[in-house]
């Protein structure tokens, strides 16, 4: 308990910035349980909770900028690489959008306590041309509330992290087992989703040839060409396939209302 | 979102490669009219 103690009074603040610093960018850190042991310490007189408030959001606010700055100038390829390491990349892009498109600006301030949403959010913003200092303004409420929330938390529960601690010292052996078991439960989670989603790998799928062949047949009055590319993958002066219709995935529900069920309906992305 | 449109009754398919894959094969493009590049929100 001494050495933890030491540790955190040596390199606190570094500690509680690098995590920080490493989670806003995308890295899977646990920023919350650093800023909530961070908590924990201020509340037994090791670090300055004002300080670990002010080099937090400080933090944060790099990282934001940072994946802003990204945003802006790679658009959405910096989403589809964030997204890469998500079971559904193409649900990850259109959760944040989504997210967007329901609370507008709102969303910078709740995106971090919003799981696959927080990371999305900057670099969203800075694809979307969001003004930088607009964009500033709105992260900093953000990071600050993230920050102070999770501060307070292990400000507050100080007593029970201690006994928490204890017991990790004191039964290390079990401790271990139960984080190789979390582990394990992480692992078959991930495999769950992995083939949940794999039915999405099933629907039946045509080659271009095959498609302009049947366009050039006499079925073409079957067929509909729907473009499903989210915003971000248009750029002024765009193309698409010609005789193709819109359909925006972020509204489906009203979308769909529009579409036949007499016709064959091949859809497309970028 | 094909599996989606599939499960609502639509017969639905997927174009293997997308825009690229038709854009490489030769195939007709035309201009995405201004009307469909709705826009996010733009937060001025």
């Amino acid at each position: 308990m001494n050495d933890f103690l030491a540790l955190i009074a040596r390199h606190g603040y570094a500690l509680v910035s690098a995590v920080v610093l490493a989670e806003s960018i995308g890295l899977p850190m646990p920023a919350a349980l650093a800023l909530v042991t961070g908590g924990a310490a201020a509340a037994a007189g090791i670090l300055s909770a004002p300080m670990l408030l002010l080099l937090g959001t400080v933090a944060m606010l790099l990282g934001d900028s940072l994946l802003y700055v990204l945003g802006r100038y790679m658009g959405w390829g910096l989403l589809g690489f964030l997204c890469r390491v998500s079971v559904n990349p193409e649900t990850c892009i259109l959760r944040s959008a989504e997210s967007f498109y329901k609370r507008g600006k709102i969303t910078l301030v709740i995106a971090k306590f919003i799981p696959g949403v927080n990371t999305m959010a900057p670099p969203l913003a800075g694809s979307m041309k969001m003004r930088f200092l607009q964009f500033l303004r709105l992260d900093l409420a953000g990071a600050t509330l993230y920050v102070a929330a999770y501060l307070a938390l292990g400000f507050l529960f100080r007593d029970f992290l201690k006994t928490i601690m204890r017991g990790f010292l004191t039964a290390r052996h079990a401790l271990t087992a139960v984080l190789l078991i979390a582990l394990l439960a992480y692992v078959v989670y991930r495999v769950w989703l992995f083939r949940k989603y794999v039915v999405y790998r099933v629907v039946p799928r045509v080659q271009v040839q095959e498609l302009a062949q049947k366009l050039a047949s006499e079925q073409n009055g079957r067929i509909l060409i729907v473009d499903v590319r989210s915003h971000g993958y248009y750029d002024a002066g765009t193309e698409r396939i010609k005789g193709s219709i819109r359909l925006e995935p972020n509204n489906l529900s009203d979308e769909l209302k529009t579409l036949p069920k007499n016709k064959d309906i091949y859809l497309y992305c970028t | 979102m094909a599996h989606l449109l599939r499960e609502k009754g639509f017969n639905a398919f997927v174009i293997v490669g997308g825009l690229a894959a038709w854009r490489k094969a030769g195939e007709a493009l035309e201009p995405v009219p201004k009307d469909d590049l709705v826009k996010l929100p733009t937060f001025s």
